[in-house]
């Protein structure tokens, strides 16, 4: 469990910058150093005035079940709103009145925000949890042979969660 | 989850992957967050374009899920007490009532809906409103007006 700062809560008081015992709250971005936190520690996190300092976990417990038919209900929803997002993207594509494609952009963003909503109730809230790394290795053996498929990227994923 | 996975399109995965993306960023974990986004990026470049595209259809499918999908997912989530799924469908059935009320509006009064104004949507619930500024709070999710964006007019 190392320290982050939530930047737009953070007044300057560099009290963080006094306690840390490693120098990993002083760094030219605003983030902590991660590689320097002292697991634990949270000396930064108890001392900060403004709380914009806190705790990011390392591991995290399954996520709650879910029973098969909420999970079904939210995948039909989700596949609704990523339909309409995906009709919205298109239909500002083949439009050429700049209003139209605003308004088309602003329904595409708000049903991926939507999608991503319900996905997350149907049992994929969690990166880390046993529902994403069967999804990512069954997407894998899908696109077996499709050279465009970033299997790397899942790969990498696999193994750093 | 031992069950086969449902096939899922390259929009629905394109989503499903951005939402992962997001939830590894909020852990500050950035470099999953990039894998995710890489993916995410991959489905929806592979999304396949309809025919005929026509506005009519968006409105359709917002009725389809007002009059049936909500209902029927607020019923199977009730059974079992799941609040979070529960809390999902608060929020996305009052959004989705908004975008109705927009695509509405837009068929009547056509530019005139976004002219000299600016449109909003918040990254949070997906809440939109057209105004010159949004609400300090978003009425639907509750978060901080620093979520809520506005969307850019793009020449074309």
């Amino acid at each position: 469990m190392h320290a982050a700062r939530n930047i737009a809560l953070c007044t300057k008081d560099c009290v963080c910058l006094f306690i840390c015992p490693t120098g990993a709250t002083d760094t030219e971005n605003g983030q902590i150093d991660f590689s320097k936190c002292i697991d634990g520690c949270r000396l930064c996190v108890d001392a900060c005035p403004s709380h914009a300092l806190y705790l990011v976990p390392g591991t995290y417990p399954q996520p709650q079940p879910k029973t098969e038919p909420v999970k079904t209900a939210l995948l039909d929803l989700a596949k609704s709103k990523a339909d309409q997002m995906a009709l919205a993207d298109q239909l500002a594509r083949e439009s050429e009145d700049p209003v139209f494609r605003q308004l088309c952009k602003t329904v595409a963003m708000s049903n991926r925000i939507l999608a991503e909503d319900c996905y997350r109730e149907a049992g994929y809230i969690l990166p880390q949890s046993n529902a994403v790394r069967q999804l990512l290795k069954e997407l894998v053996q899908k696109h077996e042979g499709d050279d465009a498929f970033p299997r790397d990227a899942v790969e990498a994923l696999l193994a750093k969660l | 989850m031992e069950d086969a996975m449902r096939e899922l399109s390259a929009q629905e995965l394109g989503a499903l992957c951005s939402n992962l993306q997001k939830a590894c960023s909020k852990q500050m974990r950035s470099e999953e967050a990039a894998l995710f986004g890489e993916l995410a990026s991959f489905y929806d470049q592979r999304r396949e374009a309809l025919p005929k595209a026509e506005y009519r259809m968006l409105l359709q499918l917002i009725n389809d899920d007002l009059g049936r999908a909500y209902a029927e997912a607020n019923e199977q989530a009730s059974a079992v007490k799941d609040r979070g799924a529960l809390r999902a469908l608060v929020w996305g059935e009052k959004v989705t009532k908004l975008l109705k009320s927009l695509l509405v509006r837009y068929e009547k009064q056509q530019a005139g809906l976004l002219e000299n104004t600016k449109v909003w949507v918040c990254e949070i619930c997906g809440f939109v409103y057209v105004g010159e500024q949004p609400p300090e709070i978003c009425p639907i999710c509750k978060v901080p007006s620093f979520k809520i964006h506005a969307v850019q007019k793009e020449a074309v």
